[in-house]
Parts: structure tokens; C-alpha cells; sequence
């Protein structure tokens, strides 16, 4: 049986790897989850033992996996009934406006992403970034700490749902079996969780909110240039492979 | 207006610290001190805002441990 066809063009499978390995780092690259993850576990290292602090991460972990997740699936089962029920669908236009949106996108992240200043404020309101900071501060449990981490891959859905239906397309042109479309949709999960990861590593190495935060305050040009370009590539390449073939 | 909370600040700083990694007896000892010199320090001023506040703990703090005053000083401005 062939696979739903999702771009009606020559793409091979090799640029629908590359695009799904920059939508992945781009999901690596985003900062909200991360930002609030430190938070919370800066102050649960506050206040709980240290076998506590790393119970109550890995269901913050959990949190989010399960968020993107659901997210993925839903877009990925979403798109191929729509290719399914509909056998000749045209989707030049789908193509376009996603690409349109995500040039759209990495000139606000450009822009916008990110406060100015020597800090790591994000687009978010300062009001809504006030009350995760109340969430993180007084999470207890490890229901806290997953709805914690649940939530907090919400507010960015503005910047992640292209990304979602870029990389449910791709899956799907790439993996004509399950087991390799259940291996990509668990790369992709995993991709979110990544620098969650590894900031929960480096705070049980040793590492402090205040290293950390250096860290990220030297890196905050760089960081969102660098994601602004992945989401230009990714326009790129939708169009020059739906258009130019 | 609004008054200062001693308490719940040396409350908030003492986790802080143990986060950051200084043992409890020492930090005990230099909030309290930072805190109190602080007050000190603005006691000649007639307004004091809570930025005056912020900055003169973060500078007397800066004293005894740079990474938590900077924690103190950046920690509404993580996300």
C-alpha cells in the first residue's frame, strides 16, 4: 500500500530526513520548557532532598514528553485522515501557507523571541511568566512537577504547531512502515526533551541556576539566530521542492 | 505602599542558597547580615523603592557569594 501522499513532488527522502532533523533541533533549540525546568528544579534543590529534587524532574520531563506528544500525534493522525478521505487533495495551498508561516516565524523569533537586555526574558507576558514562576517556585509533588511540565510547552505552541505539521508531513513521506514511523515520532519526542536533559544533568553535576543562566544569557544571540535560520531553511526547502521541481 | 517582609525574604534567600550549594550555617549567617546592612545602608533614604531594596541586598551579597546574589538579582527573569 502507498504511503498518504503528502507533498505531491519529487522530495526525496533524503531532504524530507534533513528537514525532520531541523525541525527536531528546533524543538532542541526552543527555551521555554528549559527556562521554566530551571526553575523549578533550582528550587527544588532548595528545598527537597537531592533522590526528591530528581524524582520530581523526570515527571517534569514526563510532563512534557506526554504534551508533545499528544500534540504530534494528533497533527500526524489529523493530516493523514485528511489525505485519506480526501483522495485527490490538493495541497499546494497547505504547502504555501505553511511555508509562508514559517518564514513569517523566523522573522518574529528574530525579533521577538527573546527580550532586550542581559537577560533571558521571553515573548511570553510578563504576567504569565509571573505565575510559572509561582508554579515552579511551589511545585511539591511529582503531580506538580508534571503538570508543570505539561503546561509548559503551551504557551510556545504559537512557534511550535508549524513545526508539529511540517514534521507530521515528513514522517509520513519518510516512513512507509510503523515501526519506522514509530521510531521518528519517538526521535522527535525525544528531540523536545533533549536540553531538558542535560540542564537536569548539569545541576546534578554540580552546576548552579547562576552558571546555567550565564551560559544561556552568552548564548541568546546565537540561540535565536540560529533557530530564526532553521525555520528560513525550512521555508526554503518546502517551497523549492513543492515549486521547483 | 508596602511593607518589608524580613521573614519571608530570608526564607526565600535560604533557599536560594542551599540550591546554589552553600551549607545552611553559613548562609544563615551572611542573609541575615546582608539583609540587615542593607536595611542599614537605606535607612538615611526617606523613599525606598523595592529596585533600592533589590539592589543594595544584591550588592551586600555580592560580598559573601556572587552566584547567589546573581540568582537573587536574575531569578524574575529566567523565562
Amino acid at each position: 500500500m502507498q504511503p498518504p501522499l503528502c507533498y505531491n513532488l519529487n522530495m526525496n527522502v533524503f531532504t524530507s530526513v534533513g528537514i525532520l532533523i531541523l525541525t527536531m533541533l528546533i524543538m532542541a533549540f526552543l527555551q521555554l520548557s528549559t527556562g521554566i525546568f530551571l526553575l523549578f528544579f533550582h528550587y527544588c534543590h532548595g528545598k527537597y532532598s537531592r533522590r526528591k529534587c530528581s524524582d520530581m524532574g523526570l515527571f517534569y520531563i514526563i510532563g512534557v514528553e506526554l504534551c508533545v506528544a499528544l500534540i504530534f500525534l494528533s497533527t500526524y493522525f489529523s493530516l493523514n485522515a485528511l489525505y485519506f478521505a480526501t483522495s485527490n487533495f490538493d495541497d499546494t495551498f497547505l504547502i504555501w501557507f505553511i511555508a509562508g508561516i514559517l518564514a513569517a516565524l523566523a522573522i518574529v523569533i528574530f525579533f521577538c523571541y527573546y527580550h532586550k537586555g542581559k537577560n533571558t526574558k521571553l515573548f511570553i507576558s510578563r504576567r504569565l511568566a509571573s505565575l510559572l514562576n509561582e508554579k515552579a517556585k511551589n511545585a511539591k509533588t511529582r503531580s506538580d512537577a508534571f503538570t508543570l511540565g505539561f503546561i509548559s510547552t503551551i504557551p510556545e505552541l504559537f512557534f511550535t504547531i508549524p513545526i508539529y505539521i511540517v514534521a507530521a508531513i515528513e514522517t509520513m513521506q519518510i516512513g512507509d512502515t510503523p515501526i519506522v514511523r514509530s521510531l521518528l515520532v519517538i526521535l522527535f519526542i525525544l528531540s523536545a526533551v533533549t536540553p531538558i536533559i542535560a540542564a537536569h544533568m548539569s545541576m546534578d553535576f554540580g552546576y548552579n541556576l547562576a552558571n546555567i543562566e550565564k551560559t544561556r544569557i552568552r548564548n541568546k544571540n546565537f540561540t535565536r539566530a540560529f533557530v530564526s535560520l532553521l525555520y528560513l531553511i525550512i521555508a526554503i526547502l518546502i517551497i523549492t521542492f513543492k515549486v521547483i521541481k | 505602599m508596602s511593607t518589608l517582609d524580613t521573614k519571608k525574604l530570608t526564607k526565600e534567600l535560604k533557599i536560594d542558597a542551599k540550591a546554589v550549594g552553600i551549607p545552611s550555617g553559613a548562609s544563615n549567617i551572611f542573609i541575615e547580615k546582608s539583609i540587615s546592612d542593607a536595611l542599614s545602608n537605606l535607612a538615611d533614604k526617606t523613599i525606598i523603592t523595592d529596585d533600592d531594596l533589590k539592589r543594595a541586598i544584591y550588592k551586600e551579597l555580592k560580598k559573601y557569594h556572587p552566584d547567589l546574589a546573581y540568582v537573587y538579582k536574575n531569578r524574575d527573569t529566567i523565562i
